[in-house]
């Protein structure tokens, strides 16, 4: 009951390590206090995606003979069952026998034997909750579009009851900083930049992301070595980019989620639309062929126009889906190449001339048997 | 007016959060930018001040109490500091405050550096605006383009360097959601759309209200491309008061050719029989030097009796080279009346059901008269997009163009005081006598 009262006294709510001396009970050996002692270095890792491990360095004085260690909480939110507790060294003589939980309360109670009267010191693992992280990246592209410095920020808002005066935060791709993150606190921190990554600029016109005929402009990256990364897999997380406008100061050009992409992979990033590009459809052809009965083929030209205002000639991707069974005819036209991604799904890469010269896509495809 | 700007603070003490500090207010800022984007409530915001740090640690508290910053987006970054001689250890943000954060910057050295503080605020707009001065033969324009910038942030910005963003940006999390907690609301894009529309009745601008800086002469507003956009920079600085909307001339071109075109196209301009007035942004019509950015065009017509309104559209973005057309409704001097001369069925085919004989197929054959009549004393060019469903054919001497699968466009002039009849036939086969080509 004193261990709990102490435990609640605390400015914000400690998880206490607490011996007791020896004895046979484990009731008795929490009201036999002997010392509280601190913590000597505390770590909080974020190595799994949606957990947080809290890991805490304690010596201990044990006696001869079996120990009983008292650990509580109160306040924060510990995952009872994932706490452990071992002797850091690992030749160490000590042994934990069991380890005790008392009904009702938020506290565990370990028996310990020790050869000899020592000071050990111990490591206590825990999950613990409240404890956010976020991701988050700063892309500064360059004026001619081909490179960026990427900034990667990871930030902590610390909502576990808990202060840490100071600790080793570790972050999944194993960045370590030291701070103090009191409860309630924010705390955002660089934790990775690499300067001229390569990047590329598409046009893409996807009708299985927007259906609105809008031409998006996007910055691919690869996750490799090659373009200047490729050392840590990017976690998931929301991409500034801003652009050097080329007068010493820089504007801001758009922002995406950046997905999660590991080592080799490729992060796309939507700025915006590209609204230079302007792509006009319209269906030329669309006949019935082959009639059997209710069964029928049909003949389908879907037209495409694009004009690209901009004064310098871009390619356009447009990415286009046809449901059922269909086939390309041999005259379709207008595209540098076609390739089709699945059964409904094709992409055209298209080159556009500049200052407004139109350019005809022509998607002549046949649809079989449809009834 | 109350200045609400964020306060910015700087500790004596190379301390710990925890430990008690003593903050000192810090000189004004040496400048303010203004970035304002046009398709999303989105407007940076670029500080300058010029700040001492001592060697080692330097906290620096910045706070916007009353603001509609986006807390995410503040960034702290020193200026022309080549050595690298500050650097930001973290950005704190504590928890007793959603309108305050803290950073530690590390100086190597003892120095005075100025540094920039860019962030989000929601608030701040802007629009295009065109007037048309339609000569009486609609032959040429004089068109005038405004850019007006609406404030509701909260916040008066004084002496600030205005630069507007053309473009559609993409963002995933709105600045307003990301500037206020969740009980409070703000306008949404939309009722801020409508406040600005009505801005100007409710708070114009007087003088001495930053009206012109004294200048004699408009400001000259510069326009340069940047990725997918274009940044309009407003020559000098601009005191853009809370609640107040300023507007300024972007560009004045006399003399910019027109095409009068009547229009039936109920794809485009709905059914009536439309008069279009088409233009291009290009350097033939003494434009094409940038995209016109969305906004409401209004055309009024110069006559010997004073100027007449001729109407308004509410134009998209107009690229470099890419032509724009302004319908301004009907015209009771240019008439289209279409007819339907003749109707028959023809090539029945029945079906036995039980005792029955039904039909099951049957063709149609309709010819239609579309008469076109001008009554103005000059030329006028028609196109007329005429459509038909189903399996059809299209036949008419008047030779038509594709439009596409289902559509044909008659494209004529017809000379002052006259009137031209097209004549085609529609055949549409049903049922049964659907072909299969």
């Amino acid at each position: 009951m004193k261990l709990r009262l102490f435990a609640a006294a605390l400015p914000t709510a400690l998880a206490c390590a607490i011996i007791g001396l020896s004895s046979p009970t484990p009731a008795e050996a929490r009201i036999k206090l002997a010392t509280l002692p601190d913590r000597e270095a505390v770590a909080v890792r974020f190595d799994h995606p949606n957990q947080v491990l809290v890991e805490e360095e304690r010596t201990i004085a044990l006696q001869a003979g079996v120990n009983n260690i008292d650990f509580s909480w109160a306040g924060t939110n510990i995952d009872k069952g994932s706490i452990v507790f071992r002797p850091a060294a690992a030749d160490s003589k000590v042994e934990i026998l069991s380890t005790s939980y008392p009904p009702g309360e938020n506290a565990l109670t370990w028996a310990v034997s020790s050869p000899d009267a020592r000071s050990e010191k111990f490591r206590i693992s825990y999950l613990m909750g409240n404890i956010q992280r976020e991701t988050s990246y700063q892309a500064m592209v360059s004026k001619d579009e081909t490179t960026c410095s990427f900034k990667h920020y990871f930030k902590i808002r610390n909502w576990s009851g808990e202060s840490f005066a100071e600790a080793d935060f570790i972050t999944r791709d194993g960045k370590k900083f030291e701070k103090a993150l009191s409860q309630g606190e924010a705390k955002r921190v660089l934790v990775n930049k690499w300067d001229n990554v390569k990047i590329k600029k598409e046009y893409v016109y996807d009708l299985t992301r927007q259906y609105e005929g809008k031409v998006l402009t996007d910055y691919v990256l690869v996750n490799s070595k090659d373009i200047g990364l490729g050392q840590i897999p990017l976690e998931f997380g929301k991409v500034r980019i801003y652009q050097d406008d080329g007068k010493g100061t820089a504007a801001f050009t758009g922002e995406d989620w950046g997905r999660f992409t590991p080592i080799g992979d490729e992060m796309r990033l939507n700025i915006g639309t590209a609204q230079d590009i302007k792509v006009e459809f319209k269906k030329m052809v669309n006949d019935v062929t082959n009639r059997r009965g209710n069964v029928y083929d049909t003949d389908e030209l879907d037209q495409y126009e694009i004009k690209n205002f901009k004064d310098s000639e871009v390619i356009l991707t447009l990415v286009l889906r046809v449901d059922g069974e269909w086939e390309m005819m041999k005259d379709a036209s207008g595209f540098e190449s076609f390739e089709r991604m699945d059964n409904e799904t094709v992409k055209f890469r298209v080159k556009c001339p500049p200052k407004g010269a139109p350019v005809l896509l022509k998607f002549h495809y046949q649809r079989k048997d449809v009834w | 007016m109350k200045n609400l700007l964020p306060a910015l603070l700087l500790s004596l003490l190379a301390a710990p959060l925890c430990a008690k500090e003593e903050l000192v207010t810090l000189p004004k800022r040496d400048g303010v930018q203004l970035t304002i984007y046009n398709s999303e409530d989105l407007t940076l915001v670029r500080e300058t001040r010029t700040l001492s740090f001592k060697a080692g640690e330097n906290r620096l508290q910045f706070s916007w109490a009353n603001t509609l910053i986006d807390p995410t987006s503040v960034e702290f970054q020193a200026l022309a500091d080549k050595e690298g001689n500050l650097e930001v250890s973290d950005t704190s943000y504590p928890a007793e405050s959603h309108e305050m954060l803290i950073w530690t910057i590390t100086a190597k050295k003892a120095a005075s550096h100025q540094v920039q503080i860019t962030y989000f605020t929601s608030g701040i707009s802007w629009s295009a605006e065109y007037t048309g001065l339609v000569a009486a033969d609609e032959s040429a324009m004089d068109l005038t383009a405004y850019v007006t910038v609406h404030n509701r942030s909260g916040e008066d910005y004084e002496d600030a360097e205005v630069r507007l963003v053309v473009g559609v940006i993409h963002l995933v999390e709105k600045v307003i959601n990301l500037a206020q907690p969740a009980t409070s609301r703000a306008m949404d894009r939309k009722e801020m759309e409508d406040w600005a529309r009505d801005a100007p009745n409710k708070s114009p601008s007087g003088p001495g209200r930053g009206g012109g800086g004294g200048m004699s002469k408009p400001k000259q507003i510069d326009k340069a491309g940047l990725s997918e956009y274009y940044i309009y920079s407003v020559e000098g600085t601009e005191t853009i008061l809370t609640n107040w909307s300023k507007r300024l001339r972007s560009f004045s071109v006399a003399g910019v050719p027109l095409k009068t075109v009547y229009h039936l196209n109920p794809a485009k301009f709905g059914p009536e029989f439309t008069k279009v007035l088409e233009f291009k942004n290009n350097e033939e019509c003494k434009l094409g030097k940038e995209p016109l950015p969305d906004g409401l065009i209004r055309l009024f017509r110069q006559s010997a009796s004073g100027t007449g309104y001729m109407g308004a559209l509410a134009s998209k973005y107009i690229a470099k080279n890419d032509e724009v057309k302004i319908s301004v409704g009907s015209d009771p001097e240019v008439t289209l009346k279409e007819k339907r001369k003749s109707f028959a069925k023809q090539d029945l085919v029945f079906q036995q059901r039980g005792n029955n004989r039904v039909v099951s197929g049957w063709t149609t054959l309709e010819e239609f008269e579309i008469e076109v009549k001008n009554f103005r004393g000059r030329e006028i060019a028609v196109e007329i997009h005429r459509s038909a469903a189903g399996d059809h054919d299209f036949d008419s001497e008047d030779k038509p163009e594709v439009e596409n699968f289902n559509t044909r466009k008659f494209r004529f002039a017809l000379a002052a005081n006259s009137s031209r009849k097209l004549v085609f036939r529609i055949t549409t086969r049903f049922g049964e006598n659907v072909r299969a080509k």
